[in-house]
């Protein structure tokens, strides 16, 4: 975690508010059901709303904490897959390259 | 993909499947034109070619494809003319990713409208963002093919619930899923000579891997707030990770 002096939170509070209405709207409900066939579980996006605001309106340390290990739980979660392939340093080489000379216009 | 240069037309690396039900048109594109008002106008005065270039300008301005442009090569950007090129295809794919001269190929004879044209961009823009990112062995291992396409019909908007409908295709809970594996099966073996089994069997092997990685996008972009969401998340991320 960064130090208290230049840290602020990962997302800005309204970043937070709107994924948790997003999170709690009918469509939202009807998008996870069809996907995980199971209703959406929203309340942490309410905590860390709280957890934001918190620290925006007093600095409060625990707020920082809840907050950076709620995020870094979402980044976990997103990356426990896994990879079927190696990741790659940089694209391939012949991204950008012209086509071949022998394509037909 | 065999490689070959004389058929990178007909075996793209990755295809996509068209709509079933527009099955007669495939092969008569034309008939789809006289029944359409919409289309008209727009169909009386433009070839093919010109219709596909129209419709993938428009995508690339203003779908959810825009923001898999941003990312697709880190350190880069889709080029319109080097990476996109209209074609008529074969059979009723509808489009197609080249890896070998990473080029995404856009069935002109078989896109008739510009929401599915949208899906198709989407779809092969998914293949190119793994492409970069990753080795992918589009050609010899059939798990990466699967892989890609399984994410692509999961990613792309191929799966919605009212494309299932369009499809008569019912079913609600947890049915993308289901319509995430069929497709996925049908878009390998739209550019590989295997069985069906063979074809499934790799999907699940893949599945529960592939369908959770949800990069670019960081979740399934359902509609234009998910991917305007997004798109933010994808533009805070020196923020984000600097912060946790």
């Amino acid at each position: 975690m960064a130090d208290g002096s230049g840290w602020q939170p990962p997302r800005p509070c309204e970043a937070y508010r709107a994924e948790w209405k997003l999170c709690r709207s009918a469509r939202h409900f009807l998008h996870h059901y069809y996907v995980h066939g199971e209703r959406p579980a929203c309340e942490q996006w309410q905590r860390d709303l709280a957890s934001c605001r918190d620290w925006e309106e007093r600095r409060n340390a625990e707020a920082q904490q809840s907050l950076c290990e709620s995020e870094r739980a979402r980044v976990r979660a997103a990356r426990k897959h896994i990879l079927v392939w190696a990741p790659r340093q940089s694209p391939p080489p012949d991204w950008h390259l012209p086509l071949p000379q022998e394509k037909d216009e | 993909m065999a490689g070959a240069p004389d058929e990178r037309r007909r075996g793209p690396a990755a295809g996509e499947q068209l709509q079933q039900q527009h099955v007669s048109c495939q092969v008569f594109p034309e008939r789809l034109a006289q029944g359409n008002p919409q289309q008209g106008f727009f169909s009386s005065f433009f070839t093919s070619n010109q219709k596909c270039q129209l419709r993938l300008l428009k995508t690339l301005e203003t779908s959810r494809s825009h923001d898999l442009e941003a990312v697709v090569p880190q350190n880069g950007a889709v080029n319109k003319d080097r990476h996109f090129s209209c074609e008529d295809c074969n059979g009723n794919v509808s489009g197609g990713f080249d890896a070998s001269t990473s080029q995404i190929v856009l069935c002109q004879n078989n896109i008739h409208n510009q929401a599915h044209m949208n899906r198709v961009v989407t779809h092969e823009l998914i293949h190119a963002f793994d492409h970069c990112r990753a080795h992918v062995d589009w050609f010899t291992n059939i798990r990466h093919l699967a892989c890609s396409e399984v994410r692509a019909a999961n990613l792309s908007g191929d799966c919605s619930l009212v494309n299932e409908i369009f499809r008569l295709h019912f079913g609600l809970k947890q049915h993308h899923q289901t319509c995430v594996r069929d497709r996925a099966t049908l878009s390998i073996l739209a550019v590989r000579n295997i069985s069906k089994e063979v074809a499934k069997k790799a999907v699940d092997e893949v599945f529960e891997s592939c369908f959770n990685d949800h990069e670019p996008f960081g979740r399934i972009p359902h509609n234009k707030t998910y991917a305007r969401y997004a798109h933010r998340d994808f533009e805070n991320r020196d923020r984000y990770y600097s912060n946790i």
